[in-house]
This record gives C-alpha cells, sequence and structure tokens, in this order.
C-alpha cells in the first residue's frame, strides 16, 4: 500500500531513511546513542546529547503520552482540509524522546493532555507518511 | 571612533499591505532610503548593510549592494528569524565599534501574503519539513495552539487573559495609519473569533502581509540630539533549551540579568515594551522571561495591566504584528522601528509623554516545533 497521494511527504535522505522505511513496514524505528544510550527523534547525524556519531537503530514501542495537543481547523496543506480537525499532538514516547505527531480516529477530539496513545497499527498505517497514534 | 557612541539615527517604514505593489528589493529599498532621509544622512554616508528577509535568497546583502549601488565594508545577512533584525543591530554596532564600517543600513521586509507564508512554512527548515508537515500540522497556528494550551493547564493561564494582549494593541492600532486591521475589538470579537487551532482562534494569529522596515546605526552625534536613539545593551540566544518541543520559555531568561545590568536599568524602569507578537502566548512568555512577572505567574499580570499605548504597562504600542500584520522577517523589525519612532518623539497620536527608555524583544525562527532564536535590547533617547 501507498500513502494516500496529496499528502505532503518527507524528504528522504541518508539521516532518514531507516525511520522512513520502517514506518513503510508499520514500525517506529528510532536512534539510540551507543555513546550515552540516549533515545533520539526526529533523526539526527551524530547524538545531539553527546555528539556521538555512533548511533543505532531500533524499533520503539510505539506507545507515549499525550502532553500537549491543537486542534487544526485550518491546515496549510489542501489535502488535509476533509480530514479537519487535525489533532497536533506533542507526544511523549515511552523511550524518552518528545515527537510531534497527529491522533487520528473518529475519537481524536477526545484527545487531552496525558492520554496514552499507540501506533496506528498495518494497513492504516500505510497510509501516512510518518508514525502517528490513536488514543490508547 | 570608538570613543563615539554609536546607536540608531533613523528608522523608515513602508506602507503595509495584503498585495504587493512592486518587488521585495524595492520595498527594502524604499524602507532603506526613508531610514536614510529619516537622519538627514545620504547614500554615501552608508559603508554597511544588514538585511533579514526571507525570501530575498538568491538574492543576499552583497547583491542587494549592486542593486542598490552600494560600494560597503561590511555585509550581514539573517539568521533566527523574528529574532535576526535585533541580531542585526547589535552586529552593526560590534562592527562599527571594531571599525569596520562607520553607518550600517539595518533592513528588514518580505513581500509575505497569505499564499507566501503557505509556501513558506511548507518548507521552511528540514526538520519542519520531514517532521512536522507530512502531519498536516497548520503552520505555526498548529504549533502555537500545543504551546498556548500547555501554559493554559499549567499555569492556569486563560484565554481573557491573553486576549487582553489583543485588545490592547488593536486600541493602539487605530491610531496608526499603517497599521491593517484598525477596527476596534472588543474581548467578546476576540473571544468568539473562528477558530484556527484550538485554543487559538483568528485574533490570536498575525495577518501575514506585505512590507519593510530599517533603522539606521551610526554614531549618534552625526544626527541632532532629538533623533538620537542609544542601544544600551542587547543580547540574543537561540535553541533554548535545547530539545524541546514546545517549551514555556525562550532564551531571554538566561540574558536578562546582563541585559538589564548593563542598561543599568530594571523592568521597572522600561516605559514600554515591544516584544515580538506572532501569538499573544509569545507576547506573554517574553514579559515572563524578561523579569516583568515570574514565570507562570503572566495571567494575572495581564489582567492588572492595560497594554494600549496610553495604558499601565504599554505593550506594541503601534499595534504590533497582531495589528498591522506580519512582514515576513519585517515583523522582527516592526517592533523596533515603533521603539524609535517613539523615543523620537514621532509616534503621533499614540505618542507616549514624556517616554525616555524602553525595551524591544525579538523571537522567531520555528523549528521544530517553537521559535528557536531569542533576543532584546533596551533603548534610550538622549533629551
Amino acid at each position: 500500500m501507498s500513502a494516500q497521494p496529496g499528502y505532503p511527504q518527507p524528504y528522504e535522505d541518508a539521516d532518514n531513511a531507516p525511520f522512513l522505511a520502517a514506518w513503510r513496514k508499520g514500525v517506529l524505528a528510532l536512534q539510540r546513542c551507543k555513546g550515552c544510550s540516549k533515545a533520539i527523534y526526529y533523526p539526527r547525524p551524530m547524538c545531539p546529547h553527546c555528539w556521538s556519531a555512533d548511533l543505532e537503530w531500533f524499533e520503539a514501542s510505539g506507545k507515549g503520552t499525550v502532553v500537549g495537543y491543537g486542534v487544526v481547523w485550518r491546515p496549510n496543506h489542501e489535502s488535509f482540509q476533509p480530514e479537519v480537525p487535525v489533532v497536533l499532538v506533542e507526544v511523549q514516547l515511552a523511550e524518552g524522546p518528545l515527537m510531534l505527531s497527529r491522533v487520528v480516529g473518529d475519537d481524536r477530539e477526545k484527545t487531552r493532555s496525558g492520554a496514552a496513545v499507540g501506533l496506528v497499527a498495518m494497513p492504516d498505517a500505510a497510509r501516512y507518511p510518518l508514525p502517528t497514534f490513536r488514543l490508547a | 571612533m570608538a570613543s563615539r557612541e554609536i546607536g540608531i539615527v533613523g528608522l523608515g517604514q513602508t506602507k503595509y499591505s495584503k498585495k504587493p505593489d512592486g518587488t521585495l528589493i524595492g520595498y527594502l529599498a524604499e524602507a532603506g532610503r526613508r531610514a536614510l532621509e529619516s537622519a538627514g544622512m545620504q547614500k554615501k554616508d552608508i559603508d554597511g548593510l544588514a538585511i533579514s528577509s526571507f525570501q530575498l535568497p538568491p538574492d543576499n546583502a552583497v547583491t542587494l549592494c549592486d542593486q542598490f549601488g552600494l560600494s560597503v565594508s561590511w555585509a550581514w545577512y539573517f539568521t533566527a528569524g523574528g529574532a535576526g533584525s535585533l541580531s542585526s543591530v547589535l552586529a552593526a554596532i560590534q562592527a562599527i565599534e571594531a571599525g569596520q564600517a562607520n553607518a550600517v543600513l539595518c533592513i528588514a521586509g518580505d513581500l509575505y501574503d497569505v499564499n507566501a507564508h503557505y509556501k513558506l512554512m511548507g518548507n521552511f527548515n528540514h526538520a519542519l519539513s520531514n517532521y512536522a508537515v507530512p502531519h498536516g500540522f497548520g503552520g505555526p497556528n498548529g504549533l502555537f495552539a500545543i504551546v498556548t494550551r500547555k501554559h493554559m493547564e499549567r499555569y492556569g493561564t486563560t484565554r481573557e487573559q491573553l486576549g487582553r494582549v489583543c485588545v490592547g494593541q488593536r486600541a493602539s492600532a487605530m491610531l496608526n495609519e499603517n497599521a491593517l486591521l484598525r477596527t476596534p475589538m472588543t474581548m467578546d470579537d476576540y473571544l468568539n473569533a473562528r477558530m484556527i487551532a484550538d485554543p487559538l482562534r483568528l485574533y490570536d494569529c498575525v495577518l501575514p502581509c506585505i512590507g519593510a522596515e530599517a533603522v539606521l546605526v551610526t554614531a549618534l552625534d552625526r544626527v541632532p540630539k532629538e533623533k538620537r536613539v542609544r542601544v544600551l545593551s542587547g543580547y540574543e540566544r537561540h535553541n533554548h533549551p535545547p530539545g524541546e518541543i514546545a517549551p514555556l520559555e525562550g532564551g531571554w531568561a538566561l540574558f536578562r540579568d546582563r541585559l538589564y545590568a548593563d542598561a543599568g536599568y530594571g523592568p521597572r524602569d522600561m516605559q514600554f515594551v515591544q516584544s515580538y507578537d506572532d501569538y499573544p502566548i509569545m507576547v506573554a512568555i517574553q514579559l515572563e522571561d524578561l523579569g516583568f512577572c515570574a514565570k507562570g505567574e503572566v495571567g494575572p499580570f495581564l489582567a492588572r495591566h492595560e497594554m494600549a499605548w496610553n495604558g499601565s504597562f504599554p505593550v506594541n504600542t503601534g499595534g504590533g504584528q497582531l495589528s498591522c500584520g506580519q512582514t515576513g522577517a519585517g515583523g522582527g523589525m516592526i517592533g523596533l522601528w515603533e521603539a524609535v519612532c517613539q523615543l523620537r518623539g514621532e509616534a503621533g497620536a499614540r505618542q507616549i509623554p514624556g517616554v525616555s527608555r524602553g525595551l524591544v524583544a525579538g523571537y522567531g525562527m520555528v523549528g521544530y516545533g517553537h521559535g528557536l532564536g531569542a533576543s532584546a535590547v533596551i533603548l534610550e533617547n538622549v533629551a
């Protein structure tokens, strides 16, 4: 399955290719620094904490907690207009990093700070260009 | 030269509009020419150029010298978005003090209509393009909805409190012929406006527009006393705190003590604040970080003050970006322009009586979630 035509897509590069490839299979891949053991998001060429370039990819749990959200009624890109409101969330992943993402589903407007979220599973996941969540 | 005090001696602003009436280079030129004229100086006096503009590439400060027919010994092109214009003035002062230039024209502006805004925000930087745009993030409105709600949830700040910034600024804008939004706005208007990105409604969000501003930086004694504006202190700090998506603080708190110590004044001595106002929550956070109230207490602070030009705590006394419009990177200079205007006594119907000093803060360059750049200066007149 391919992502829904029309969404803006991320630009694939050497830093994010493993992340994007994993998500095409519905998996959230994060980097972990071998120098300081911290998990990293978004994909980086080096650890933003200790500047080690020795990073490894691992499969994250896909679980997280909403720490902030905005309910977007006027998206910048027309492809999102039929899907308003877009619930934009700041998620703290179980592995530590913060991630901007989106909560989808008919109950998305029930999103609140503190809510538990989990990754959208395949095959629905293939619709979204980046790891996307539902209320858990 | 180093013994002569360097400051701001001229200011220029173009007409603001929703659609362009000329090229970006034309607007930058007009703002620059007006700044020169207001100083009573001439083109031959300029030997430095600093430009803040998102849309200028592939042009830059040096290619503008070609357009303008200027030969300069110092050129600067901006970083840090809406924090960048104040940075340009600080860099210009340092360049003059170091003997690299004598007079620097600092110009900022963009042809930033709504379509240009969408285009710019769709490809603003790698992190935003790759990891926010594909989510339908709603542009800065979506991101600052997160910041605003977080402040409300953590500290109990209300929309009514934040709205006082917008309502107060609108009252000032009604006395500014260049403001695009000049109709009266009540608290009810603010609270009941069209929802954009909950909790943000229409009047929380700046209107992108066309325009440019400029200031001229040189030795103060080149102009009559009434035109001189001292830069008592100024600092910048970028990407603080690192690694956060929607922090409720910015770089201002890190340099605040030095900013006031260098100036020899404290927050209570400021007679106005021109703060970067892409959203009222950012005005609020700047007031906290710059020491006008404690962190988390800005809600009650706003509730007990009036923010219009003639209020108990004047903020963005020309109406700010929220009422004038956001001229892209020029949004980082509108507060400086208004401050210089006030300190020269040229603010007309909205002139603060007897004003002698105030603070200007910059903010901008939205990265992965929030503005990364912070800057501030304290200004004083000589009269």
